[in-house]
């Protein structure tokens, strides 16, 4: 986290226009999102995606021998470009071999990550954009905001004023009246350019063909109009068959505009024909008679050698992770600070533009997971920026105050106990008579501007339950609780909750004396070491007892533990092995419940509402969303849904550290939407979540009350 | 009609209305050819385009449209030129029969060299398809399950005719409509004849439902670039007897 992101943070968050743009945007994806995903099997379709794609990038070297030899059959020219130099030279030498003086451009991100328009107005040709979003981000003299959506962050109010302007007229804000007027100034540019150029959505080997997908038309035009036709084309693009390019057809659109299929697909093979001329086949008929196409390199080779970056290439540029990416949703594009955005961008990036450039980039993740459970290429692309970090981590270190934190205290339970203690004294004199820290002195003043902290107790979770740790009576199933640090030194009361609950559904709880932290901070700082190390002291403190179930109250923690040891593991067998016993153990306290007692009958109603946030570990992390809620309805209690109920409450990746006024305002929208329930009660299963919702509730001194589901029961349990 | 084949045709109508088309399913070729005409007069329509397609020849849509004083040029090279000989100078043309034609048509001399031919007949039917009203295309594939018309050629015009002009009007013979994507690929892929073998066509366009755009804040707008209405004259084998103009 650079000085200089925190600062374009800062300025997105303040920016009054950029905010009203942003939240009038989000309400559109919604919308087209619910349309367009209706009825149909996202996961099949999304599975023969990831199919065509890994196939395609796996036979990559040959399939661009067949493109080649095809496209060139066909009458088009193929250049291979290196880099980016290479291939703005070889489009601004053809230009001048034209004599070309107006060039039309299609949308290409290729073109935007090249920076070709900017390579050929230098060479003073003029290069007018001719996708509307485009079109007005060019004359703001801006970079686009969104993969799909050039100009998503600006109101009407500018749009007007930029149209206005470029077409020297007074134009209000109609939206209409705007659009028509940009329609005819585009229209005379297709007609007076002596040069198209595109990008392609897809180039099919088989035949040679470049497939242009645009909504609007322009893709059409500018590939027509011209005399010649250049496309510049990332090697990554290219499929085997004309099938396979189907297969992408049939999600690409649900996902960029919540349309079942683009308006206009353009297949274009070789330059246009005629033979109605006495002689030779002519080139040149209705359409240009030179097709020319870049394939570009540009670091995607090297991409598809790194075995853990490699699905990055399966990306087909629709835009969906930055729709459903809550930091994107406070921010926009330009944040980024480069041309590729949100979770796939930071990859992108490392890879495209230098690492150097994705350490920034990479801080502004919360690991909520949401662009991997909406990637209609499936591409996990959380993993890829902790592997990122890691690989940031081993070749720059990690911040000496991570280390310390990571090697020198997370790593020993002991010690970790007794430095929260010693803090817990220290912060006492801020705590207010509730235990809640409303205010921190500078330096930690930042952390306490959106939300209220617990106060760390005097006595952890170890303290409290080193009597449970055996279980005693024998014939019960053996229930190992592991709490995670936010139960052990902010609510060690939540986790007796858990002891008691499961002891009264006939199971035998105790605590693992053992245990230490999952080893998540350290996970996705990068430092695998520092994981693996405590991977395995829980791993040994887990197995002691040979319990049958584990339960968790911390879903981060659930999911490190579940998926991550395992993986960290793989190098060592015997290690391994045990990894994956106790990965078959983890339990949400809610499943663990209906497990235990997957019968009883529901409860006669309590007539108490309430609603549910899902944690994001907890639904996409271990796949849990319905149990909870099955369980509190079966306890009697009238549940209320939220409005993306599934949405992260911003406490999520170290935003919350890093960037605390960016996680304020992702917060305010989540409070927003437990606000409007009408509903005075908040349930979630994951202790992180239940401190920033507390924490945030408190600071707009609101009366509605955050519960775990442990805690809630427990409470019932006391009150009949 | 069989059961099967009726089931298509109701699928590609609704997914293509769905996606904003406006389709209308001919009776027959009388029908077919008042439909068009209606629609050019109730659109104002004076100046037409037409890309080449057989189902209107057979139709006889040009004739009728220009019967009732609407103008339809021609865009494909060959009915182009066709066009400006006239019936009495049916067949194939020399290159010189060319030149005299062409250079009449653009009112400039032209010698015999076939590029010049071409860039000359090229500027004025790119001219046309700007200044149109309205164009007319045929799709040689349809798509059921998107509602998706498929329009191949060669030759850049039939793009063109079917993005620039305000009303695009594509006819469709019901035996060309497929289930899938996937059937489509499998027509379209051996269908380039002007090539050598195993060539596709120049241009495979697909085109669903009707243009839009949300690039201007406020609302999804319909007619971005291209035209303001996208409509479909479905015929049923209306091909075989002659339309009456
Ligand atoms: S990573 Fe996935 S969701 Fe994001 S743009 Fe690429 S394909 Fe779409």
């Amino acid at each position: 986290m650079s000085r200089a992101m925190t600062k374009r943070v800062h300025k997105a968050l303040a920016d009054e226009n950029l905010q009203t743009a942003l939240t009038r945007l989000m309400g559109l994806i919604k919308f087209a999102r619910q349309i367009a995903f209706t009825g149909i099997d996202f996961e099949s379709l999304s599975k023969e995606i990831r199919r065509v794609k890994e196939k395609s990038i796996a036979s990559l070297p040959q399939l661009v021998e067949q493109f080649k030899s095809k496209a060139t059959e066909a009458g088009a020219i193929v250049y291979e470009a290196e880099d980016a130099e290479d291939a703005n030279n070889y489009v601004l030498k053809l230009s001048q071999k034209h004599d070309v003086k107006h060039i039309v451009k299609s949308k290409s991100m290729l073109g935007e990550e090249i920076e070709l328009r900017e390579h050929l107005e230098q060479a003073g040709i003029k290069v007018t954009e001719t996708d509307i979003g485009e079109w007005i981000v060019q004359l703001a003299g801006e970079r686009p905001a969104h993969i799909v959506g050039p100009a998503v962050h600006k109101t009407i109010e500018q749009v007007a004023e930029l149209i206005s302007k470029a077409t020297g007229q007074e134009l209000g804000t109609d939206p209409q009246a705007l659009l028509d007027a940009a329609r005819s100034a585009l229209r005379q540019t297709y007609i007076d350019a002596d040069m198209g150029i595109s990008g392609a959505n897809i180039a099919i080997a088989e035949t040679g063909t470049l497939t242009i997908v645009t909504n609007e038309g322009n893709g059409c035009m500018a590939t027509t109009l011209p005399p010649v036709h250049v496309a510049v084309v990332g090697y990554e693009k290219i499929v085997s068959s004309w099938e396979d390019a189907a297969a992408i057809f049939r999600l690409l659109s649900r996902c960029t505009a919540g349309m079942k299929m683009p308006v206009y697909i353009s297949h274009i093979t070789g330059p246009s024909l005629t033979d109605a001329i006495p002689g030779s086949i002519l080139h040149g008929a209705g359409g240009p008679g030179e097709v020319h196409i870049v394939l570009v390199d540009n670091g995607r080779l090297q991409m598809r050698e790194a075995a853990e970056f490699r699905e990055a290439l399966y990306c087909i540029k629709c835009g969906t992770c930055l729709n459903v990416c809550p930091v994107f949703a406070s921010l926009a594009g330009q944040t980024y600070g480069h041309i590729y955005q949100g979770g796939i961008g930071t990859v992108l990036t490392a890879f495209l533009h230098g690492m150097d450039n994705a350490e920034d980039i990479a801080s502004l993740c919360l690991s909520c997971m949401a662009c991997k459970e909406a990637c209609p290429a499936g591409i996990d692309i959380p993993r890829m920026i902790t592997k990122l970090r890691a690989s940031l981590a081993e070749e720059k270190g990690l911040p000496w105050m991570s280390k310390v934190a990571y090697r020198g205290i997370l790593k020993y339970p002991q010690r970790l106990d007794s430095t929260v203690k010693a803090g817990s004294y220290l912060l006492q004199p801020f705590a207010d008579k509730d235990s809640m820290i409303r205010r921190l002195p500078y330096p930690l003043n930042s952390l306490t501007q959106a939300i209220s902290l617990p106060a760390p107790t005097h006595q952890p979770i170890r303290d409290r339950l080193k009597n449970h740790w055996t279980p005693k009576e024998v014939g019960k199933p053996k229930v190992a609780f592991y709490s995670g640090c936010i139960a052990a030194y902010a609510y060690p009361e939540i986790g007796e909750d858990v002891i008691n609950v499961i002891k009264e559904y006939g199971a035998e709880p105790y605590y693992p004396i053992g245990q230490a932290c999952c080893g998540a901070p350290a996970f996705f700082a990068g430092d695998f070491d520092t994981a693996l190390s405590l991977a395995k002291t829980n791993i040994a403190a887990l197995e002691e007892m040979s319990p049958d179930y584990i339960v968790t109250v911390c879903p981060g923690c659930a999911t490190v533990i579940q998926r991550e040891y395992p993986e960290l593991t793989t190098s060592e067998p015997e290690w391994n092995q045990r990894a994956r016993a106790i990965s078959d153990k983890i339990r949400d306290f809610s499943q663990l419940v209906l497990e235990l007692e997957p019968s009883a009958e529901k409860k006669p109603s309590r007539n108490r509402k309430i609603t549910y946030h899902d944690p994001c570990h907890l639904k996409r992390g271990i796949g849990i969303s319905n149990e909870p809620r099955k369980l509190l309805e079966r306890e009697g209690f009238e549940l209320v849904e939220m409005a993306d109920a599934d949405a992260c409450c911003g406490f999520g990746g170290h935003i919350v550290l890093d960037y605390p006024k960016l996680s304020a305002a992702i917060l305010k929208r989540k409070l927003k939407n437990i606000e409007a329930t009408g509903v005075d009660t908040v349930v979630t299963n994951c202790l992180p979540c239940v401190l920033q919702l507390r924490g945030g509730l408190d600071k707009i001194h609101t009366k509605t009350k955050v519960i775990h589901s442990a805690e809630l029961l427990s409470k019932c349990r006391e009150a009949t | 009609m069989a059961a099967a084949k009726k089931e298509l045709v109701e699928k590609f109508k609704a997914e293509a209305s769905r996606a904003g088309a406006l389709v209308h399913e001919a009776v027959d070729a009388k029908d077919a050819n008042n439909y068009v005409l209606k629609l050019a007069q109730e659109r104002n329509v004076k100046h037409a385009v037409k890309s080449k397609s057989k189902v209107a020849d057979k139709l006889n849509l040009r004739e009728r449209l220009e019967k009732a004083d609407i103008e339809v040029k021609e865009t494909t090279l060959e009915e182009w030129i066709t066009q400006l000989a006239g019936k009495k100078q049916a067949g194939r043309k020399t290159i010189k029969q060319m030149a005299e034609l062409i250079s009449k048509a653009t009112g400039k001399k032209l010698n015999h060299d076939p590029q010049v031919l071409l860039n000359s007949a090229n500027r004025a039917i790119k001219q046309s398809c700007i200044d149109a009203d309205m164009g007319i295309s045929e799709a040689s594939v349809a798509i059921a399950e998107t509602g998706t018309l498929v329009i191949t050629s060669n030759s850049g015009d039939s793009r063109l005719v079917a993005v620039l002009p305000r009303i695009h009007l594509t006819v469709v013979d019901c035996e060309n409509i497929v289930p899938t994507l996937e059937d489509a690929a499998a027509r379209i892929k051996p269908l380039g004849k002007n090539k050598a073998d195993g060539y596709i066509s120049s241009y495979v366009t697909y085109i669903t439902g009707r243009n839009t755009t949300a690039d201007i804040p406020g609302a999804i707008l319909a007619r971005a670039q291209g035209p303001a209405e996208e409509h479909i004259l479905l015929l049923n084998g209306a091909t075989s007897n002659r339309g009456a103009a």
